[in-house]
């Protein structure tokens, strides 16, 4: 039996408890509680936002889900899908892992043709709950070995089937016994017939398959390694079959009178060169795809900003992408060479105590640093193209003081989780108004 | 031109919180809107910091020759004489600073009381058990604040002569009960502080002022501002309210009391509050009776309750925000004596402010911008019931809001396993990891050891708008 220990207490696996994610308080039991309510004063209020707010609210949402409750908090279309979620299902893990483990080109279509329906059908429901709005649909974005187990975890694995194997070996030594034993014998006694050893040769083969590929994948700085559209150059498959799920979904909802805006949005970009690779294959399905359809599309194709270079480059990004979305994140973690994890977990605390930075970068947006990048590709991408949709899907994007930011350098929506929603359209009226108010004063 | 110390409640700038503390700009600013507030002035926050920061801790020069002359309007204004033995005039001397900090700094009421001055309020008042109530409450309360007389001192007389008197509660004390505990008090100042308490009103006028100034560094206000993050920008140093004491215990034609111009808690257009008949402040804070609600002054006093009325609509039309306000009715009259911009939660919030739009009371700009985005929050997940008294087993980070109730369940599989039969889980992890997706899906929660906000659990968790800790 597992134990959970807190100070000096201890509860098991199977005991009831109660996590409030408001205080952080962990209760042993259940407590009492009262459901939240979407008000109709709340509503009213929120259309008050809207109507003053320049700036749009959209949701991060990955699941059809997600999109309805996104839906429900007011959201104006999803700014953030984010297609590797889809990937993790119980069902489509093994497929995925099919896909990577594989050797040839060919393998790994096939993995992909089993996929492609798959998120055709992801597609089609989020399109479906969010029409008319518009859905950006990020393509795959982490390092693919991300999906696969730990090198420790599979090493541990051939180690108990190799156990087994020797067992069922030892099981064939004792059932010739008996039988050898039975000549002499009255009452014979059965083996039983456990696992077929061939099947335990199977699966050592296959857990040795993804072994070697976790190895060969295995990188020294995943986050900046093979990912995202590098990884989709790498792998064309993966890109093409999302970009042809995208486009199909879109053609069927259109088909059944759904209307649907599909945003195309490409992660980790640092040239133009990578974005007029993909568009050649996004133009080419495209227009497959209008054929078989004998439809119409209306979509966008787009870049994330979250790679310096990409925002130093946003004029040239420009001439591809219809759209920018600010992955504040990557792009903070990017601007101050920090590794989030091990810098809120070694040295942010102290920086912050003792004034070397006044916040936590990752939560509240750094206006003067990250900010002035954001601010400067702005102007450099409207440049080239003046009416570019810009929006920011990092997490800042629910945070009022970041909300009034991206309200300053003009930027077209923010993207948050569902729940930050209401508060982000708070936050955009009142980024609005206070500007309004700052021009009066000055007017006056 | 010497500096300018002391402001009447009719000069002060009701906006210069900074230099008047919030109290005192209020109380200007009551005063100059039309409320009936009773007279008096604030001495500067200014002053507090010349005093603090003086080595000695004096009083800046000419500082209480402004205060006597300002006294001397007081005096002429409420018909009463400071000292006078016939018709004497009580006054209170509270701390308030530019950010409320509640309790945090030094109160003194009825001061100006000796012997002298106690024989002339039993005259004008008829009410010889409350002018010795009062009396007692005041040697109390100076000897506590001014002089740091130890306040178990005072307890211990109290009870004393309560258990000779017989008495269950306070109320059961007779006047000449009250009358033995105020020369006891007195006796307690003088073995603590070695020396007679000050009789001379004015005297004690400038104790407590500087009493009240150097509770601003005092180590309760310091620990305060610390932790509530209060800079000196935000406020620096307390003003000093003098002003007239009413009293609310003067009879059956008065009370006291507190109101909301809104009920708070559900936002609600009603006037929300609670009042004594025929009490003082202390006895609704001590608990000693319960108070009614404001909606029964309606009957027991029709016409204060009008005027009460009243006093909410002109409150809420020149501040356009929901105020929490303390009164007092002496004799018949009603005075405010204090408002603040009432706090509420996030559901009254949005409310008043949808109400107060269509009411034509604030435009939508003002009812925006009146309600902090993240308060919505509150709004948006369901909460544990507040009635609710349980302890935490733990304190985590509050990775994602809103609350989860579930068995532990130590991994992925196992979570979704149990989650498929309908069993309500929570998944339990050192850290997650983007194979535990599955899990996630299944859980009603996600509690983990290690991460922070923005680690993988949290995220996801967020993105999901399942709890997590």
């Amino acid at each position: 039996m597992r134990h959970a220990r807190t100070g000096d207490q201890e509860f098991g696996e199977g005991a009831l408890i109660t996590i409030d994610g408001t205080t952080g308080a962990v209760y042993l039991g259940e407590v009492a509680m009262i459901e939240a309510e979407f008000s109709e004063e709340l509503a009213v209020l929120l259309q008050m936002a809207d109507a003053m707010a320049r700036l749009g609210v959209m949701a991060n949402a990955d699941t059809p889900l997600d999109a309805q409750r996104a839906l429900k908090f007011g959201a104006m279309g999803i700014g953030l899908s984010r297609t590797e979620r889809m990937f993790n299902g119980t069902e489509r893990l093994p497929i995925m892992i099919e896909m990577i483990v594989a050797e040839t080109a060919e393998e790994r279509q096939s993995a992909l043709d089993k996929l492609l329906p798959i998120q055709r059908e992801d597609f089609k429901g989020i399109f479906t709950i969010m029409s008319p709005l518009p859905v950006t649909i990020r393509l795959l974005d982490p390092p693919i070995h991300e999906f696969l187990p730990t090198e420790h975890l599979l090493v541990e694995d051939l180690e108990h089937l190799h156990h087994l194997r020797e067992i069922l070996r030892g099981m064939q030594v004792l059932s010739d016994a008996v039988t050898f034993m039975n000549q002499t014998r009255d009452n014979q006694p059965q083996v039983q017939k456990f696992t077929d050893p061939v099947l335990v040769d199977e699966a050592i083969l296959k857990k040795e398959a993804i072994l070697r590929k976790a190895r060969a994948l295995h990188e020294v700085n995943p986050m900046l390694g093979h990912r995202g559209v590098r990884l989709g150059l790498t792998f064309p498959e993966i890109y093409r079959m999302q970009i042809r799920a995208i486009l199909e979904a879109a053609a069927e909802c259109q088909k059944a009178g759904v209307e649907v805006h599909p945003e195309i949005m490409i992660p980790q970009v640092c040239t133009a060169q990578e974005l007029k690779r993909v568009k050649v294959w996004v133009d080419e399905i495209h227009a497959t795809v209008e054929k078989l359809y004998q439809v119409k599309l209306d979509f966008r194709f787009g870049s994330m900003l979250e790679v310096v270079r990409a925002c130093m480059r946003a004029d040239n990004l420009a001439e591809e992408a219809e759209f920018f979305s600010f992955g504040t994140n990557d792009l903070t973690q990017a601007t101050f060479s920090f590794s989030r994890e091990d810098a809120e977990n070694k040295f942010l605390p102290m920086y912050n105590q003792s004034g070397i930075l006044q916040d936590n970068p990752f939560e509240v947006l750094d206006v003067k640093g990250v900010g002035r990048l954001m601010e400067s590709a702005v102007k450099w991408g409207r440049h080239i193209r003046t009416d570019m949709k810009v929006g920011i899907c990092g997490e800042h994007g629910g945070h009022p003081a970041s909300i009034r930011f991206c309200h300053s350098i003009n930027l077209t929506y923010v993207s948050c989780s569902g729940p930050r929603i209401p508060i982000a359209r708070l936050a955009a009226a009142q980024a609005a108004i206070l500007e309004g108010q700052r021009v009066a004063d000055k007017a006056a | 031109m010497s500096t300018k110390w002391v402001y009447a409640f009719e000069e002060g700038d009701g906006k210069n919180k900074k230099l008047l503390g919030g109290k005192g700009a209020n109380l200007c600013e009551m005063t100059q809107i039309g409320l009936r507030v009773p007279p008096g002035f604030v001495i500067t926050t200014e002053a507090c910091l010349a005093v603090v920061n003086d080595s000695k801790n004096a009083l800046p020069p000419g500082m209480m020759e402004q205060v006597h002359s300002h006294l001397a309007e007081v005096e002429r204004k409420s018909h009463r004489v400071f000292g006078g033995r016939d018709n004497p005039l009580l006054i209170s001397v509270r701390s308030g600073s530019a950010m409320s900090m509640p309790g945090m700094m030094d109160t003194i009421l009825n001061l100006g009381l000796n012997a002298e001055t106690l024989q002339g309020l039993i005259v004008q008042t008829g009410n010889e058990r409350f002018c010795y109530d009062a009396y007692r409450r005041f040697i109390q309360l100076f000897g506590k604040v001014a002089l740091g007389v130890p306040e178990a001192e005072f307890d211990a007389e109290f009870e004393a002569i309560k258990q000779k008197a017989g008495a269950t509660h306070d109320v059961d004390l007779s006047s000449h009960d009250l009358a033995e505990i105020s020369e006891r008090f007195l006796g307690v100042v003088r073995r603590s502080t070695g020396k007679p308490f000050p009789v001379d009103p004015r005297e004690q006028l400038e104790i407590a002022i500087r009493a009240v100034f150097n509770s601003w560094s005092g180590r309760r206000a310091v620990d305060y501002r610390r932790e509530f993050k209060i800079t000196p920008e935000m406020a620096n140093g307390t003003a000093v309210n003098v002003m007239q004491m009413v009293f609310g215990n003067m009879g059956n034609d008065s009370a006291t009391g507190v109101g909301f111009t809104r009920d708070p808690g559900t936002g609600e257009n009603v006037m929300f509050g609670e009042y004594l008949v025929n009490a003082q402040g202390e006895d609704v804070v001590a608990g000693i009776r319960t108070p009614k609600p404001v909606a029964a002054m309606e009957d027991e006093m029709p016409r204060l309750y009008r005027e009460l009325l009243e006093l909410r609509n002109k409150l809420e039309a020149h501040y356009k925000e929901i105020q929490d306000f303390e009164f007092t009715i002496e004799k018949g009259t009603l005075y405010c004596l204090q408002t603040r911009n009432g706090k509420m939660n996030a559901h009254a919030l949005v409310r008043t402010s949808v109400e107060m739009v269509k009411e034509g009371l604030i435009d939508k700009k003002q009812a925006l911008l009146r309600i902090q985005p993240e308060m919505l929050e509150q709004m948006l997940f369901p909460r544990l019931d507040p009635k609710v008294t349980k302890k935490p087993i733990a304190m985590g980070l509050l990775a994602s809001p809103g609350v989860a109730i579930g068995v532990a369940v130590f991994d992925a599989d196992r979570a979704e396993k149990l989650g498929r039969t309908g069993e309500r889980v929570i998944l339990v992890r050192e850290e997650t990891k983007p194979e535990d997706i599955h899990g996630f899906f299944a859980s009603q929660g996600i509690l983990t050891s290690r991460g922070g906000k923005t680690s993988h659990a949290a995220v996801v968790a967020r993105g999901m708008g399942k709890p997590c800790v």
